[in-house]
């Protein structure tokens, strides 16, 4: 019993050793709610806006919903009893979370919508680059790479989706599916890597590359997922450049893939801009001011803020990295932070 | 009923899985598009290596009568482990060792060391502290992801050492390296738990433990083992995820366990103790992955997936079940 006792009074000891005494700064706190951290630009998420949240004078803290609807939607109503500046989320589900967004809304909490659009319910400010742009994005880059190799815009894609159940990928497949439905001689195969396990997507490469061998082009909805699609071609003995790849979200392993010449193309969702642009703004969604329209310079990059039905939203383009531009430091995989400091839009 | 057919009905009824595995590649082969393939089969045999391995570690401790929720943590945290050692891209510090081969037996100790202090850890509060399985295991399994996640800080690490790698891409009779270590492992534990006294033991305290410590036989020595082995083997299996991936990323192995737990069932293994094989196991492992792929070729959504897996655990009851009328009517 008295080791027991021991043991359980260790644990909450090193519990509590964790736990640091919050100290708000002058502009208050801005709670982050973060679907996952077991993804990469999710985590580099969390550094960037704290970074330039910091900046411009707010504290952040992150709340991490381990991709749960359930959990998240609890952490939303914990947080409005909490009555912080603001609440940035990026949702598990897109239109899950309505209900909570207008609760915090109605207490007076203004909400902030990042990197996955909800436009069910009106928010204070969204910045995004856009799911379905990036399945856009990544369908004119399958263009030129299947043009580049057979000819005219033909051949067979195997598609690597995340979890099925999960919107941003599902979004994504709608965008690219939607483009390249303009070219019929092109033969999409689309199966999910369940839970955006890497080993799945492995498997899943291993077996078309045996029942499909003429695949031309694979695309992967995450980077780390071509990681794992590189492994299994690697085992089939094949080299770099025998099989084209296309990955989405710009993470550091996809850079690295493109330095050593399996990956073709990497769609950049960036990071560190969609981050800059709610820093930029905050000032005025705290205040609840008005946020006006128009051409927006962010981090270098030119991005439109535009009045829709759910809100001020700010898109910014997200880039094709190939090899030509892998080195380019803005792009976050390369993990240089900008030096610039962000100033609030006045 | 004559000795014979009496003799083929046992048979068959200790390896109706092994039958099952069989009609269900036959009506794959046939329906299916390009299934019938050797290629195909390697690679439901290549696919199924990291399950099988981590299943075996988890049939040792509920063939003891007991629970083990952290497998599929454990070998995400050893393949994390390796990763952040060898790998040379990402958060990999692309430690390198000289001569190049030491970094085989030095990855793979380290990967068993993870997993076996964990065990160990899981084994110790479970026998001495008198704590319940599932629980502890269950806190493992999640403090242990957490464990994952904190040492990588959500990032991957990619880009294996090529020694270590060499496992994944080398292959003997048409399959890779890592499959037939997966295929060693379950000889070795088949035969562990047939021919040793350890593994008579161990099937001996899950069907009746106090019996058994009566007997005279250390009851909680042994299960602290089956504990620490069932920890060391998932760090293999993330050895073996860590090659197969080329790296480790924070949500690697994610949804193995329910998997690993599918294939012990259907493999014939009681969740009550004190019945089951390894070899039945291993045929659980292979209908899975022989399903997985068919509905890979299929095109079928991966949903899917778990509905059949679900129907098979179901399916493996009932015919367990029926084994047992049978079984009756036969004595």
């Amino acid at each position: 019993m008295k080791r027991i006792l021991l043991a359980v009074f260790g644990i909450l000891a090193l519990a509590f050793a964790t736990l640091t005494p919050a100290f708000a700064q002058s502009k208050g706190i801005v709670y982050y709610i973060v679907p996952t951290l077991l993804d990469e630009f999710q985590t580099g998420s969390v550094s960037a806006l704290e970074l330039f949240l910091k900046q411009t004078g707010y504290e952040m803290k992150t709340l991490n919903a381990d991709n749960k609807t359930d959990a998240q939607q609890s952490q939303m109503n914990d947080v409005i009893a909490l009555k912080p500046a603001a609440i940035i989320l990026a949702a598990v589900d897109f239109n899950a979370l309505k209900p909570s967004i207008e609760a915090a809304r109605a207490a007076g909490i203004p909400v902030v919508e990042f990197d996955r659009q909800i436009t069910s319910t009106l928010s204070d400010f969204t910045s995004v680059a856009g799911t379905v742009e990036i399945g856009y994005v990544a369908a004119d880059q399958a263009e030129k790479l299947l043009k580049a190799k057979n000819g005219s815009v033909k051949g067979k894609v195997l598609q690597v989706l995340g979890d099925p159940g999960d919107p941003y990928t599902l979004d994504i497949q709608k965008g690219f599916e939607e483009k390249m439905k303009a070219f019929p001689d092109v033969k999409i195969i689309s199966l999910p890597a369940m839970q955006w396990e890497a080993s799945n997507a492995g498997t899943i490469v291993a077996d078309q590359m045996l029942a499909n061998p003429d695949i031309d082009l694979i695309f992967s909805h995450a980077a780390h997922l071509s990681v794992a699609a590189v492994a299994s071609l690697e085992a089939a003995g094949k080299k770099p450049g025998d099989v084209m790849l296309m990955s989405s979200n710009g993470a550091p392993v996809g850079l690295d893939l493109i330095r050593k010449g399996w990956l073709n193309v990497e769609v950049e969702q960036p990071l560190y801009a969609q981050a800059a642009a709610v820093a930029m703004f905050m000032d005025k969604i705290a205040k609840k001011e008005e946020i006006k329209p128009g051409e927006y310079d962010v981090l270098g990059l030119k991005s439109t803020v535009t009045k829709e039905a759910w809100g001020p939203n700010i898109k910014i383009p997200g880039a094709a990295i190939s090899k030509e531009n892998v080195d380019n430091p803005a792009f976050w995989g390369n993990q240089k932070p900008p030096t610039d400091t962000v100033k609030p839009v006045e | 009923m004559n000795p014979r057919t009496r003799k083929a009905l046992e048979f068959v009824l200790d390896n109706l899985v092994w039958f099952m595995l069989l009609f269900v590649l036959v009506v794959f082969s046939i329906f299916v598009p390009n299934y019938f393939q050797l290629g195909i089969f390697a690679n439901i045999i290549e696919a199924s290596s990291v399950l099988g391995v981590m299943s075996i570690g988890l049939a040792l401790v509920i063939i003891a009568g007991h629970m083990d929720l952290s497998v599929e943590s454990v070998a995400a945290l050893s393949a994390m482990a390796v990763g952040i050692l060898f790998c040379s891209s990402g958060i990999g510090m692309g430690v390198q060792l000289h001569p190049e081969w030491l970094m085989v037996p030095v990855s793979l100790l380290l990967a068993l060391a993870v997993g076996g202090l964990i065990g160990a850890f899981n084994g110790y509060l479970v026998v001495r502290v008198k704590m319940s399985a599932f629980i502890i295991t269950l806190a493992s399994y999640i403090w242990v992801r957490g464990l994952v996640l904190v040492v990588s800080g959500g990032r991957s690490a990619q880009d294996l050492a090529p020694a270590i790698r060499w496992f994944g891409i080398q292959r003997l009779v048409g399959l890779p390296l890592t499959a037939w270590i997966a295929v060693g492992c379950f000889v070795v534990f088949s035969l562990i738990m047939a021919k040793t006294p350890f593994g008579r033991h161990l099937v001996m305290i899950g069907g009746n433990e106090t019996a058994t410590f009566r007997a005279g036989i250390r009851v909680n020595r042994n299960l602290i083992i089956a504990f620490v082995l069932a920890g060391a083997i998932a760090g293999l299996a993330g050895w073996l995820l860590a090659i197969r991936t080329s790296g480790a990323t924070a949500n690697l192995g994610v949804g193995l366990l329910f998997n690993a737990f599918a294939a012990v069932v259907i493999g014939g293994v009681s969740l009550k103790g004190g019945v089951g094989t390894l070899p039945g196991v291993y045929a659980g492992v292979l209908l899975l992955s022989a399903i997985n792929t068919a509905i890979n070729l299929m095109g079928l959504p991966a949903n899917f997936t778990q509905v059949i897996h679900g129907l098979l655990v179901l399916a493996a009851v009932l015919l367990d079940a029926f084994k047992q009328t049978i079984r009756q009517r036969l004595a």
